[in-house]
């Protein structure tokens, strides 16, 4: 099975290659060797030095709630940045881009945070059950 | 603060992931038939938001698996690195697969949120790039399942040292990814338009192409409509019987949005100009561009509910959606759905 499974993925995989090989440039290269880079370098050690910060300096009752509320709002600010951030983007586009974002980014975070502190708040602390 | 590997957690978000990957592959591909379709290749015309309905788990899907991906890599966090780096060939080659998954699938997830949003920070062309790495990924996915799958009946870990238990982390991790759903779906899913704060498209119905980009101007009493020999104006095709049919439009971009079209079923105008049906090529007054022409399947050219719409949701439609008539079929892909017709004609 495990061997069927994996010579399957190898066929489908070299495909792949097949058919990106004619389009391959150094644009499409840094495109796929840049994700495992940018997270190894700055992501990840971002994500370990808040669990540290977090560790340190917010009273333990608080803290799953900034955990939670910080990992929403990281997901929120990475998904608007294809809106927000745009020198690449095609030929302006009305119809495309129909709300405020900022706005609407800003009011996402601040119901996230509402609601994890408001329910941190209102949970009485149970004793910790660790799994 | 030192970790120790998490089989358990990493099975349950990998199986997590690799769900929302294997939805994107197979809507992705079929996306990619519908709009070069093989001689095999047939699409069923029933249910008429069948098309909206994949290519919305496309995009959807893969937004869900945006945050999966960062909690799958933070739970294996310590195995990454690890050293020495390589220990043995079979090592090597195990690393070197895990490299070319995590760069396939960052570029699959990355890439497509771009274009989703017209932006476009590359120089290649979307489509070929990402659906060329999209096989990368899945190959390489099933390459990672077989290397652990002896690893997959490891029992959970006892206890997990850290803020969060085993538990909250993946409770946070499926929250992320449903925070991140609400946020982008209304696009799509009408009844989360006004949560979906960072959703493209939130209007009633979106225009994509307007006539202005299209270069199409207004259109004077002049236009006809070429179906074989016989040539209609917008006159002659207000007086033919009309048929009205509630369908979507829906974009390849995962947007999609329904209206009521009223006009003349393709059928009848090629029994009109009494032309065999088949394969019909529909070509619009834009001048260039990729999607100036289309080919409508004669599955779909048969279907009573393919209309070359004259009015929507009542109005006449307007020159951003195509006056003086624009092609609507159920279940097709919307850069299909040509605006601003000038010819039919039955190509084989
Ligand atoms: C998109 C999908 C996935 C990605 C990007 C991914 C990524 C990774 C990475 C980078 C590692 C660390 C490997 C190492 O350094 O040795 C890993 C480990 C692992 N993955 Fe996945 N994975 C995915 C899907 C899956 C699936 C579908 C399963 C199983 C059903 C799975 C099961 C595992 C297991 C058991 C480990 C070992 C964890 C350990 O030893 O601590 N993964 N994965
Ligand atoms: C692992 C994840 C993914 C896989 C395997 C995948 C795969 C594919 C494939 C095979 C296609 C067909 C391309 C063609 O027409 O030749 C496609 C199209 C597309 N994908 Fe993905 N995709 C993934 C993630 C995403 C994400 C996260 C988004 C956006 C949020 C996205 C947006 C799109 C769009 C907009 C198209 C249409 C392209 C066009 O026809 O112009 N994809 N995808």
């Amino acid at each position: 099975m495990r061997w069927v499974i994996g010579a399957v993925g190898v066929v489908m995989g070299l495909w792949g290659a097949v058919l990106v090989l004619p389009l391959v440039d150094v644009d499409l290269a840094l495109w796929f060797v840049a994700g495992p880079v940018v997270h190894d370098v700055l992501l990840a050690p971002l994500f370990a030095g808040v669990g540290l910060l977090v560790a340190r300096w917010v009273p333990p009752r608080w803290r799953a709630a900034v955990l939670v509320g910080g990992t929403f709002t990281g997901v929120l600010v990475l998904l608007a940045v294809p809106l927000l951030w745009r020198p690449f983007a095609g030929s302006r586009n009305p119809g495309l881009l129909d709300r405020d974002y900022p706005v609407g980014l800003l009011v996402a975070v601040g119901v996230v945070w509402a609601a994890v502190l408001v329910t941190t708040a209102v949970v009485r602390e149970r004793p910790r059950a660790d799994r | 603060m030192k970790r120790a590997s998490s089989p358990h957690t990493a099975t349950r978000i990998g199986l997590w992931s690799g769900v929302a990957f294997g939805l994107c592959f197979v809507t992705g591909l079929l996306s990619h038939l519908l709009q070069h379709p093989p001689g095999w290749f047939a699409w069923p015309t029933r249910p008429v938001g069948l098309y909206r309905v994949t290519q919305g788990v496309h995009v959807t899907a893969g937004v869900a698996a945006i945050p999966l991906l960062l909690a799958k890599l933070w739970t294996v966090h310590p195995k990454l690195f690890e050293r020495p780096v390589v220990r043995s060939l079979p090592h090597a080659l195990e690393r070197g697969s895990i490299f070319v998954l995590l760069g396939a699938s960052f570029f699959e997830l990355v890439t497509g949120l771009f274009n989703a949003a017209q932006n476009y920070p590359w120089r290649f062309f979307f489509p070929p790039a990402h659906h060329a790495v999209a096989w990368i990924a899945v190959g390489s996915l099933l390459v990672h399942i077989a290397v652990k799958l002896p690893l997959m009946r490891t029992p959970a870990e006892q206890v997990r040292r850290g803020t969060l238990s085993r538990r909250g982390f993946l409770l946070t991790t499926g929250g992320a990814a449903a925070v991140a759903v609400l946020a982008t779906a209304g696009g799509t899913v009408p009844w989360l338009r006004a949560v979906s704060v960072l959703g493209a498209r939130s209007v009633e119905l979106p225009v994509n192409r307007t006539a202005a980009s299209a270069r199409v101007s207004a259109v004077d009493d002049d236009w006809r409509l070429t179906v074989g020999a016989r040539r209609f104006s917008r006159r002659e095709l207000e007086a033919l019987p009309q048929t009205t049919a509630e369908l979507p439009i829906a974009c390849v971009e995962g947007w999609s949005a329904s209206a009521r079209w009223t006009g003349v079923p393709v059928r009848d105008l090629l029994a009109l100009a009494g032309v065999e049906p088949g394969d019909v090529r529909v070509e619009s007054l834009e001048r260039d561009g990729l999607y100036r022409a289309s080919t409508l399947p004669a599955a779909h050219a048969r279907d009573p509910s393919t209309l070359l719409a004259l009015r929507v949701n009542g109005e006449t439609l307007p020159l951003d959606h195509g006056y003086p008539c624009r092609l609507i079929a159920p279940s097709r892909p919307g850069v299909t759905q040509t605006k601003w017709v000038t010819r039919l004609e039955v190509v084989r």
